[in-house]
Protein backbone atom coordinates (compact mmCIF):
# COMPACT_ATOMS: atom_id res chain seq x y z
CA UNK A 1 0.00 0.00 0.00
CA UNK A 2 2.86 2.26 0.93
CA UNK A 3 4.86 1.10 -2.07
CA UNK A 4 1.91 2.14 -4.13
CA UNK A 5 1.51 5.48 -2.45
CA UNK A 6 5.02 6.31 -3.10
CA UNK A 7 4.89 5.60 -6.44
CA UNK A 8 1.44 7.68 -6.84
CA UNK A 9 3.81 10.65 -5.13
CA UNK A 10 6.32 9.77 -7.78
CA UNK A 11 4.39 9.89 -10.80
CA UNK A 12 2.75 13.41 -9.12
CA UNK A 13 5.86 14.68 -8.54
CA UNK A 14 7.39 14.36 -12.16
CA UNK A 15 3.88 15.28 -13.12
CA UNK A 16 4.09 18.64 -11.55
CA UNK A 17 7.36 18.92 -12.87
CA UNK A 18 7.38 18.26 -16.47
CA UNK A 19 3.56 20.29 -16.28
CA UNK A 20 5.71 23.37 -14.73
CA UNK A 21 8.46 23.08 -17.64
CA UNK A 22 5.63 22.99 -20.55
CA UNK A 23 3.64 25.99 -19.02
CA UNK A 24 7.40 28.07 -17.90
CA UNK A 25 8.21 27.14 -21.71
CA UNK A 26 4.93 28.60 -23.42
CA UNK A 27 4.75 31.17 -21.04
CA UNK A 28 8.18 32.37 -21.73
CA UNK A 29 7.27 32.02 -25.39
CA UNK A 30 4.29 34.28 -24.74
CA UNK A 31 6.45 36.96 -22.81
CA UNK A 32 9.25 36.50 -24.85
CA UNK A 33 8.16 39.60 -27.24
CA UNK A 34 6.87 41.86 -24.30
CA UNK A 35 10.69 41.14 -23.03
CA UNK A 36 12.57 43.06 -25.73
CA UNK A 37 13.38 45.80 -24.95
CA UNK A 38 12.26 48.76 -27.35
CA UNK A 39 14.72 49.96 -29.61
CA UNK A 40 16.00 53.69 -27.51
CA UNK A 41 14.46 57.07 -29.33
CA UNK A 42 17.91 58.65 -31.78
CA UNK A 43 19.14 60.58 -28.42
CA UNK A 44 21.64 62.79 -30.72
CA UNK A 45 19.66 62.98 -34.13
CA UNK A 46 20.97 66.80 -34.39
CA UNK A 47 24.32 67.55 -33.44
CA UNK A 48 25.38 67.07 -29.02
CA UNK A 49 25.14 70.81 -28.17
CA UNK A 50 28.10 72.32 -26.60
CA UNK A 51 28.41 70.29 -22.50
CA UNK A 52 26.90 67.73 -23.40
CA UNK A 53 27.66 64.67 -21.92
CA UNK A 54 28.17 61.89 -24.41
CA UNK A 55 28.99 58.00 -22.80
CA UNK A 56 32.06 56.29 -25.28
CA UNK A 57 31.83 52.59 -24.38
CA UNK A 58 35.33 51.34 -24.70
CA UNK A 59 37.05 47.85 -23.80
CA UNK A 60 39.27 48.40 -21.51
CA UNK A 61 41.34 45.22 -22.20
CA UNK A 62 42.46 46.24 -26.27
CA UNK A 63 45.47 48.10 -26.20
CA UNK A 64 47.17 49.87 -27.43
CA UNK A 65 43.71 51.61 -28.50
CA UNK A 66 41.83 51.57 -25.37
CA UNK A 67 43.02 50.84 -21.74
CA UNK A 68 43.60 52.06 -18.20
CA UNK A 69 46.88 53.63 -16.62
CA UNK A 70 47.57 53.09 -12.60
CA UNK A 71 45.52 55.54 -11.94
CA UNK A 72 42.34 53.86 -13.19
CA UNK A 73 41.79 56.53 -16.03
CA UNK A 74 41.12 55.71 -19.53
CA UNK A 75 44.16 56.05 -21.98
CA UNK A 76 45.17 54.85 -25.28
CA UNK A 77 44.80 56.09 -28.97
CA UNK A 78 41.01 55.74 -28.92
CA UNK A 79 40.78 57.09 -26.00
CA UNK A 80 43.22 60.22 -26.95
CA UNK A 81 41.32 61.11 -30.11
CA UNK A 82 38.15 60.53 -28.58
CA UNK A 83 39.12 63.80 -26.20
CA UNK A 84 40.08 65.77 -29.36
CA UNK A 85 36.96 65.71 -30.96
CA UNK A 86 35.25 66.16 -27.43
CA UNK A 87 37.29 69.07 -27.00
CA UNK A 88 36.50 70.30 -30.20
CA UNK A 89 32.83 70.91 -30.06
CA UNK A 90 33.18 71.48 -25.60
CA UNK A 91 31.55 67.49 -24.75
CA UNK A 92 31.18 66.18 -21.79
CA UNK A 93 33.20 62.56 -22.78
CA UNK A 94 32.77 59.98 -20.06
CA UNK A 95 35.34 56.87 -21.18
CA UNK A 96 32.84 53.94 -19.64
CA UNK A 97 34.51 50.34 -19.89
CA UNK A 98 31.75 47.83 -21.09
CA UNK A 99 32.76 43.89 -21.76
CA UNK A 100 32.99 43.31 -25.04
CA UNK A 101 30.79 40.74 -25.43
CA UNK A 102 27.86 42.70 -25.29
CA UNK A 103 29.10 46.39 -26.62
CA UNK A 104 27.15 47.12 -29.10
CA UNK A 105 23.82 45.92 -27.41
CA UNK A 106 24.91 48.55 -24.67
CA UNK A 107 24.68 51.08 -27.61
CA UNK A 108 21.54 49.64 -28.79
CA UNK A 109 20.08 50.14 -25.00
CA UNK A 110 21.33 53.24 -24.73
CA UNK A 111 24.11 52.66 -21.69
CA UNK A 112 26.91 54.45 -24.19
CA UNK A 113 26.32 56.53 -26.89
CA UNK A 114 28.99 55.43 -28.97
CA UNK A 115 31.90 52.79 -29.77
CA UNK A 116 35.57 53.48 -30.22
CA UNK A 117 37.33 50.63 -28.83
CA UNK A 118 39.25 49.25 -32.46
CA UNK A 119 35.77 47.76 -33.18
CA UNK A 120 35.80 46.41 -36.43
CA UNK A 121 32.69 47.22 -39.06
CA UNK A 122 30.75 44.35 -40.07
CA UNK A 123 27.97 43.53 -41.98
CA UNK A 124 26.10 41.95 -38.70
CA UNK A 125 27.19 44.80 -36.35
CA UNK A 126 25.97 46.96 -38.77
CA UNK A 127 22.58 45.45 -38.53
CA UNK A 128 22.24 46.81 -35.05
CA UNK A 129 24.81 49.89 -34.86
CA UNK A 130 26.01 52.19 -37.80
CA UNK A 131 30.03 52.92 -38.38
CA UNK A 132 31.92 56.33 -38.63
CA UNK A 133 34.22 56.73 -41.51
CA UNK A 134 36.85 54.07 -41.14
CA UNK A 135 39.95 55.49 -39.41
CA UNK A 136 42.18 52.21 -39.15
CA UNK A 137 43.04 48.96 -41.69
CA UNK A 138 44.30 45.82 -40.58
CA UNK A 139 44.51 42.71 -41.88
CA UNK A 140 43.41 38.79 -40.21
CA UNK A 141 46.06 36.56 -39.54
CA UNK A 142 46.72 33.00 -38.37
CA UNK A 143 49.70 32.83 -35.97
CA UNK A 144 51.61 29.89 -34.65
CA UNK A 145 55.14 29.45 -32.78
CA UNK A 146 58.06 29.99 -34.63
CA UNK A 147 58.65 26.54 -33.73
CA UNK A 148 55.60 25.28 -36.06
CA UNK A 149 56.47 24.59 -39.39
CA UNK A 150 53.22 23.44 -41.18
CA UNK A 151 51.46 25.46 -43.64
CA UNK A 152 48.00 26.97 -42.69
CA UNK A 153 46.35 24.03 -44.37
CA UNK A 154 47.96 21.66 -42.54
CA UNK A 155 47.14 23.67 -38.44
CA UNK A 156 43.53 24.94 -39.70
CA UNK A 157 43.07 20.85 -40.40
CA UNK A 158 45.02 19.55 -37.41
CA UNK A 159 42.01 18.69 -35.23
CA UNK A 160 43.64 20.77 -32.29
CA UNK A 161 42.81 24.24 -30.54
CA UNK A 162 43.13 27.51 -32.54
CA UNK A 163 42.62 30.54 -30.06
CA UNK A 164 40.75 33.60 -30.94
CA UNK A 165 39.04 36.26 -28.76
CA UNK A 166 35.26 35.79 -28.11
CA UNK A 167 33.09 38.08 -29.50
CA UNK A 168 35.66 39.91 -31.86
CA UNK A 169 36.07 39.17 -35.73
CA UNK A 170 38.65 36.59 -35.03
CA UNK A 171 35.78 34.42 -33.54
CA UNK A 172 33.83 35.26 -36.48
CA UNK A 173 36.80 34.14 -38.85
CA UNK A 174 36.88 30.75 -36.61
CA UNK A 175 33.16 30.45 -36.93
CA UNK A 176 33.77 30.90 -40.95
CA UNK A 177 36.89 28.55 -41.46
CA UNK A 178 35.08 25.56 -39.60
CA UNK A 179 31.97 26.16 -41.38
CA UNK A 180 34.39 26.13 -44.95
CA UNK A 181 35.42 22.98 -43.54
CA UNK A 182 38.64 23.13 -41.46
CA UNK A 183 38.97 20.47 -38.56
CA UNK A 184 39.89 22.59 -36.00
CA UNK A 185 39.03 23.06 -33.02
CA UNK A 186 37.64 27.13 -31.33
CA UNK A 187 39.20 28.33 -28.54
CA UNK A 188 37.16 31.60 -27.70
CA UNK A 189 39.59 33.49 -25.07
CA UNK A 190 38.52 36.69 -23.26
CA UNK A 191 41.33 38.65 -24.84
CA UNK A 192 44.25 38.29 -27.96
CA UNK A 193 46.74 38.85 -25.00
CA UNK A 194 45.07 35.36 -23.11
CA UNK A 195 44.86 33.85 -26.98
CA UNK A 196 48.52 34.50 -27.21
CA UNK A 197 49.28 32.96 -23.80
CA UNK A 198 47.17 29.68 -24.75
CA UNK A 199 49.72 28.89 -27.29
CA UNK A 200 52.79 29.33 -25.05
CA UNK A 201 51.22 27.11 -22.48
CA UNK A 202 50.61 24.59 -25.00
CA UNK A 203 46.63 24.76 -24.53
CA UNK A 204 46.08 25.82 -28.73
CA UNK A 205 48.42 25.30 -31.65
CA UNK A 206 48.10 28.84 -32.84
CA UNK A 207 46.13 31.96 -32.66
CA UNK A 208 43.79 33.93 -35.48
CA UNK A 209 44.36 37.11 -34.60
CA UNK A 210 44.86 40.74 -36.44
CA UNK A 211 47.64 43.02 -37.33
CA UNK A 212 45.96 45.95 -35.55
CA UNK A 213 46.39 43.91 -32.11
CA UNK A 214 49.74 42.25 -32.96
CA UNK A 215 51.49 45.03 -34.64
CA UNK A 216 51.97 47.08 -31.32
CA UNK A 217 51.77 44.21 -29.03
CA UNK A 218 55.08 42.66 -30.86
CA UNK A 219 56.40 46.20 -30.88
CA UNK A 220 55.99 46.35 -27.35
CA UNK A 221 56.73 42.80 -26.48
CA UNK A 222 59.70 41.71 -28.35
CA UNK A 223 59.84 38.66 -26.39
CA UNK A 224 57.15 37.20 -27.37
CA UNK A 225 57.35 38.53 -31.03
CA UNK A 226 60.20 35.90 -31.07
CA UNK A 227 58.05 33.11 -30.15
CA UNK A 228 55.55 33.47 -33.20
CA UNK A 229 55.69 33.83 -36.73
CA UNK A 230 52.92 34.69 -39.08
CA UNK A 231 51.82 31.63 -41.17
CA UNK A 232 49.43 33.34 -43.51
CA UNK A 233 46.74 36.13 -43.73
CA UNK A 234 42.92 35.59 -43.31
CA UNK A 235 40.63 37.19 -45.85
CA UNK A 236 40.91 40.48 -46.58
CA UNK A 237 41.58 44.40 -45.02
CA UNK A 238 39.22 45.10 -42.54
CA UNK A 239 38.99 48.79 -41.13
CA UNK A 240 38.22 50.04 -37.80
CA UNK A 241 35.29 52.76 -36.97
CA UNK A 242 33.37 54.14 -34.52
CA UNK A 243 29.75 52.78 -33.73
CA UNK A 244 26.67 54.88 -33.20
CA UNK A 245 22.75 54.18 -32.75
CA UNK A 246 21.65 54.37 -36.13
CA UNK A 247 19.52 57.07 -35.48
CA UNK A 248 22.02 59.56 -33.99
CA UNK A 249 22.47 61.43 -37.22
CA UNK A 250 23.89 64.39 -35.53
CA UNK A 251 26.17 62.82 -33.21
CA UNK A 252 27.54 60.77 -36.36
CA UNK A 253 28.09 63.59 -38.60
CA UNK A 254 29.83 65.48 -36.26
CA UNK A 255 32.20 62.50 -34.98
CA UNK A 256 33.03 61.92 -38.62
CA UNK A 257 33.59 65.56 -39.42
CA UNK A 258 35.91 65.70 -36.65
CA UNK A 259 37.64 62.84 -37.27
CA UNK A 260 38.28 63.40 -41.06
CA UNK A 261 39.82 66.79 -39.71
CA UNK A 262 42.40 65.24 -37.44
CA UNK A 263 43.16 62.21 -40.10
CA UNK A 264 44.62 65.28 -42.04
CA UNK A 265 46.73 66.67 -39.67
CA UNK A 266 50.25 65.96 -38.17
CA UNK A 267 48.50 65.23 -34.83
CA UNK A 268 47.13 61.90 -36.19
CA UNK A 269 50.54 60.69 -36.96
CA UNK A 270 51.49 62.07 -34.05
CA UNK A 271 48.70 60.02 -31.77
CA UNK A 272 50.08 56.59 -34.26
CA UNK A 273 53.27 57.05 -33.35
CA UNK A 274 52.47 57.43 -29.28
CA UNK A 275 50.22 54.69 -29.33
CA UNK A 276 52.75 52.33 -31.58
CA UNK A 277 49.60 51.77 -34.17
CA UNK B 1 56.33 43.08 -11.80
CA UNK B 2 56.73 46.96 -11.29
CA UNK B 3 54.10 47.63 -14.17
CA UNK B 4 51.80 45.69 -11.98
CA UNK B 5 53.12 47.09 -8.64
CA UNK B 6 51.58 51.17 -10.46
CA UNK B 7 48.32 49.06 -10.41
CA UNK B 8 48.21 47.75 -7.06
CA UNK B 9 45.87 50.69 -5.62
CA UNK B 10 42.96 50.46 -8.68
CA UNK B 11 42.78 46.81 -8.16
CA UNK B 12 42.88 47.09 -4.43
CA UNK B 13 39.61 49.78 -4.80
CA UNK B 14 37.44 47.12 -6.52
CA UNK B 15 37.42 45.56 -3.10
CA UNK B 16 34.98 48.70 -2.44
CA UNK B 17 32.84 47.39 -5.23
CA UNK B 18 33.54 43.98 -4.08
CA UNK B 19 32.19 44.69 -0.50
CA UNK B 20 29.59 46.87 -1.60
CA UNK B 21 28.16 44.03 -4.34
CA UNK B 22 28.43 41.31 -1.28
CA UNK B 23 26.69 43.96 1.47
CA UNK B 24 24.12 44.64 -0.56
CA UNK B 25 23.34 41.20 -2.14
CA UNK B 26 23.56 39.70 1.40
CA UNK B 27 21.33 42.07 2.72
CA UNK B 28 18.54 42.19 0.66
CA UNK B 29 19.04 38.61 0.26
CA UNK B 30 18.50 38.69 3.90
CA UNK B 31 15.49 40.09 4.00
CA UNK B 32 13.94 38.19 1.30
CA UNK B 33 15.14 35.01 2.35
CA UNK B 34 13.61 35.62 5.97
CA UNK B 35 10.66 36.59 4.87
CA UNK B 36 10.39 33.79 2.52
CA UNK B 37 10.91 31.48 4.92
CA UNK B 38 8.66 32.49 7.48
CA UNK B 39 6.09 32.05 4.96
CA UNK B 40 7.54 28.23 3.40
CA UNK B 41 6.48 27.49 7.23
CA UNK B 42 3.91 29.15 8.55
CA UNK B 43 2.39 30.57 5.12
CA UNK B 44 -0.88 28.85 3.79
CA UNK B 45 -0.80 26.27 0.66
CA UNK B 46 -0.44 29.50 -1.88
CA UNK B 47 1.92 31.23 0.02
CA UNK B 48 4.02 28.26 -0.30
CA UNK B 49 3.83 27.85 -3.59
CA UNK B 50 4.49 31.02 -5.01
CA UNK B 51 7.28 30.40 -2.52
CA UNK B 52 8.79 26.81 -3.83
CA UNK B 53 8.39 28.60 -7.39
CA UNK B 54 10.81 31.64 -6.43
CA UNK B 55 13.30 29.30 -5.18
CA UNK B 56 13.03 26.94 -7.53
CA UNK B 57 13.32 29.90 -10.47
CA UNK B 58 16.58 31.43 -8.82
CA UNK B 59 18.40 28.40 -7.60
CA UNK B 60 18.25 26.55 -10.78
CA UNK B 61 19.37 29.57 -13.22
CA UNK B 62 22.77 30.17 -13.39
CA UNK B 63 24.15 33.80 -12.14
CA UNK B 64 25.17 34.81 -15.66
CA UNK B 65 22.36 34.33 -17.38
CA UNK B 66 19.92 36.03 -14.68
CA UNK B 67 22.46 38.79 -14.33
CA UNK B 68 21.75 39.15 -18.65
CA UNK B 69 17.78 38.45 -18.24
CA UNK B 70 17.48 41.23 -15.66
CA UNK B 71 19.66 43.48 -16.93
CA UNK B 72 19.18 43.37 -20.78
CA UNK B 73 15.70 41.83 -20.42
CA UNK B 74 13.34 42.28 -17.09
CA UNK B 75 14.41 45.50 -16.15
CA UNK B 76 13.94 47.63 -19.68
CA UNK B 77 11.03 45.95 -20.38
CA UNK B 78 9.45 47.33 -16.78
CA UNK B 79 11.01 50.44 -17.68
CA UNK B 80 13.38 50.15 -14.70
CA UNK B 81 16.72 50.75 -16.23
CA UNK B 82 19.55 50.46 -13.25
CA UNK B 83 23.11 50.57 -14.30
CA UNK B 84 24.98 47.76 -14.07
CA UNK B 85 25.94 48.25 -10.37
CA UNK B 86 22.98 48.36 -9.37
CA UNK B 87 21.20 45.88 -10.97
CA UNK B 88 23.94 43.42 -10.11
CA UNK B 89 23.02 44.02 -6.45
CA UNK B 90 19.61 43.57 -7.16
CA UNK B 91 19.95 40.38 -9.08
CA UNK B 92 22.49 38.84 -6.38
CA UNK B 93 19.87 40.00 -3.74
CA UNK B 94 17.14 37.97 -4.88
CA UNK B 95 19.37 34.86 -6.05
CA UNK B 96 20.70 35.34 -2.59
CA UNK B 97 17.14 35.37 -1.26
CA UNK B 98 16.18 32.62 -2.43
CA UNK B 99 19.23 30.29 -0.95
CA UNK B 100 19.04 31.92 2.33
CA UNK B 101 15.63 31.23 2.57
CA UNK B 102 16.34 27.58 2.76
CA UNK B 103 19.27 28.27 5.49
CA UNK B 104 16.49 30.16 7.89
CA UNK B 105 13.97 27.70 7.16
CA UNK B 106 15.77 25.03 8.53
CA UNK B 107 17.03 26.82 11.47
CA UNK B 108 13.13 27.31 12.15
CA UNK B 109 12.53 23.98 11.58
CA UNK B 110 15.38 22.35 13.54
CA UNK B 111 13.21 24.04 16.31
CA UNK B 112 10.15 22.22 16.15
CA UNK B 113 6.51 23.89 17.02
CA UNK B 114 7.41 23.74 20.75
CA UNK B 115 9.03 27.19 21.18
CA UNK B 116 6.00 28.84 19.01
CA UNK B 117 3.23 26.57 20.96
CA UNK B 118 5.23 27.88 24.24
CA UNK B 119 4.71 31.10 23.07
CA UNK B 120 1.28 31.20 21.95
CA UNK B 121 0.59 29.70 25.41
CA UNK B 122 1.96 32.94 26.95
CA UNK B 123 -0.67 34.82 25.53
CA UNK B 124 1.35 36.24 22.47
CA UNK B 125 -0.03 36.22 18.78
CA UNK B 126 1.51 34.08 15.95
CA UNK B 127 3.52 36.60 14.59
CA UNK B 128 5.05 38.16 17.85
CA UNK B 129 5.89 34.44 18.63
CA UNK B 130 7.69 34.49 15.67
CA UNK B 131 9.17 37.28 15.54
CA UNK B 132 10.45 37.26 19.48
CA UNK B 133 10.93 33.66 20.58
CA UNK B 134 11.31 31.33 16.79
CA UNK B 135 13.20 33.91 15.27
CA UNK B 136 15.69 35.22 17.57
CA UNK B 137 16.86 31.01 18.07
CA UNK B 138 16.34 30.23 14.71
CA UNK B 139 18.78 33.10 12.95
CA UNK B 140 21.11 31.81 16.50
CA UNK B 141 21.32 28.31 14.86
CA UNK B 142 21.28 29.50 11.01
CA UNK B 143 24.70 31.32 11.31
CA UNK B 144 27.26 29.01 10.59
CA UNK B 145 25.33 28.03 7.63
CA UNK B 146 24.54 31.97 6.55
CA UNK B 147 28.40 32.24 6.72
CA UNK B 148 28.27 30.23 3.66
CA UNK B 149 26.38 32.30 2.13
CA UNK B 150 28.54 35.06 2.51
CA UNK B 151 31.57 33.27 1.10
CA UNK B 152 29.15 32.40 -1.76
CA UNK B 153 28.11 35.49 -2.50
CA UNK B 154 31.79 37.34 -2.42
CA UNK B 155 32.66 34.49 -5.08
CA UNK B 156 29.55 35.27 -7.10
CA UNK B 157 30.34 38.69 -7.41
CA UNK B 158 33.03 38.11 -9.81
CA UNK B 159 30.59 37.16 -12.24
CA UNK B 160 29.30 40.67 -12.20
CA UNK B 161 32.56 41.68 -14.57
CA UNK B 162 30.41 40.49 -17.69
CA UNK B 163 28.28 43.76 -17.19
CA UNK B 164 31.39 45.81 -16.39
CA UNK B 165 31.11 46.23 -13.12
CA UNK B 166 34.58 47.91 -11.57
CA UNK B 167 34.90 45.16 -9.36
CA UNK B 168 38.14 42.70 -8.24
CA UNK B 169 38.10 40.51 -11.16
CA UNK B 170 37.33 43.37 -13.98
CA UNK B 171 40.19 46.02 -12.76
CA UNK B 172 42.63 42.96 -12.24
CA UNK B 173 41.76 41.73 -16.21
CA UNK B 174 41.85 45.50 -17.40
CA UNK B 175 45.44 45.41 -15.73
CA UNK B 176 46.82 42.22 -17.51
CA UNK B 177 45.64 43.61 -20.72
CA UNK B 178 47.69 46.85 -19.91
CA UNK B 179 50.75 44.80 -18.57
CA UNK B 180 51.13 41.98 -20.82
CA UNK B 181 51.15 39.97 -17.52
CA UNK B 182 48.66 37.54 -16.37
CA UNK B 183 50.18 34.98 -13.91
CA UNK B 184 50.90 38.09 -11.04
CA UNK B 185 47.70 40.19 -11.12
CA UNK B 186 44.95 36.89 -11.17
CA UNK B 187 47.10 35.79 -8.32
CA UNK B 188 47.10 38.51 -6.26
CA UNK B 189 43.05 38.79 -7.11
CA UNK B 190 42.74 35.37 -5.73
CA UNK B 191 44.71 36.58 -2.71
CA UNK B 192 42.36 39.27 -2.55
CA UNK B 193 39.24 37.15 -2.85
CA UNK B 194 40.72 34.98 0.20
CA UNK B 195 41.38 37.44 2.62
CA UNK B 196 37.63 38.31 2.18
CA UNK B 197 36.34 35.28 2.42
CA UNK B 198 38.52 34.30 5.37
CA UNK B 199 37.99 37.48 7.23
CA UNK B 200 34.18 37.91 6.72
CA UNK B 201 33.80 34.13 7.59
CA UNK B 202 35.31 34.75 10.47
CA UNK B 203 33.56 37.80 11.60
CA UNK B 204 30.71 36.01 11.17
CA UNK B 205 32.04 33.19 13.42
CA UNK B 206 32.57 35.64 15.86
CA UNK B 207 28.92 36.91 16.04
CA UNK B 208 28.25 33.25 16.21
CA UNK B 209 30.38 32.42 19.33
CA UNK B 210 29.12 35.47 21.33
CA UNK B 211 25.14 34.94 20.44
CA UNK B 212 25.14 31.24 20.66
CA UNK B 213 22.56 30.08 23.53
CA UNK B 214 24.03 27.33 25.69
CA UNK B 215 22.47 24.55 25.12
CA UNK B 216 21.29 24.79 21.82
CA UNK B 217 21.92 23.28 18.91
CA UNK B 218 26.18 23.39 18.26
CA UNK B 219 26.58 23.87 22.26
CA UNK B 220 26.39 21.21 24.88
Amino acid sequence: MSEKKSRRGFVKTVGVGVGGLIVGALAGTAIAPMMTPPPPKAKFADPPPSGSTVIHGMDAAYPPFTQIDPSGNAVGFDVDVVNMIAKKYGWQVVHKPWDWSTIITAVQSGDLDFVASGMTETAARSEIAWFGVPYYSFIHQLIALATDTRTRDQILNSNSFIACQTGATSDEWATKLLAAGYTFQKLGLDSYELAFEAVTDGRAVAVISDSAFTGPYFKTQPDQAAKFRVVSTIGGDATYGYATRPGDFGLRNQINQALEGIMGTTDWQSLRDKWNV
Amino acid sequence: MTAFAEFLPYILSGMVWTLGLVAGGVGIGFVIGLFMAIGQIYGGNEVKAIIHAYVWFFRSIPLLVLLFLFYWGVFPATGFKLDPLACSIVVLGLRSGAYQSQIFRGGIMSLGDTQLLAARALGMSQMRGIFHVVLPQALRISMPGWSNEYATMIKDSSITFALGVLEILTRTRYVVNATHEPLIPYFFAGGLFLVLTYAGTKAVNIVYERTKIPGLVGRL
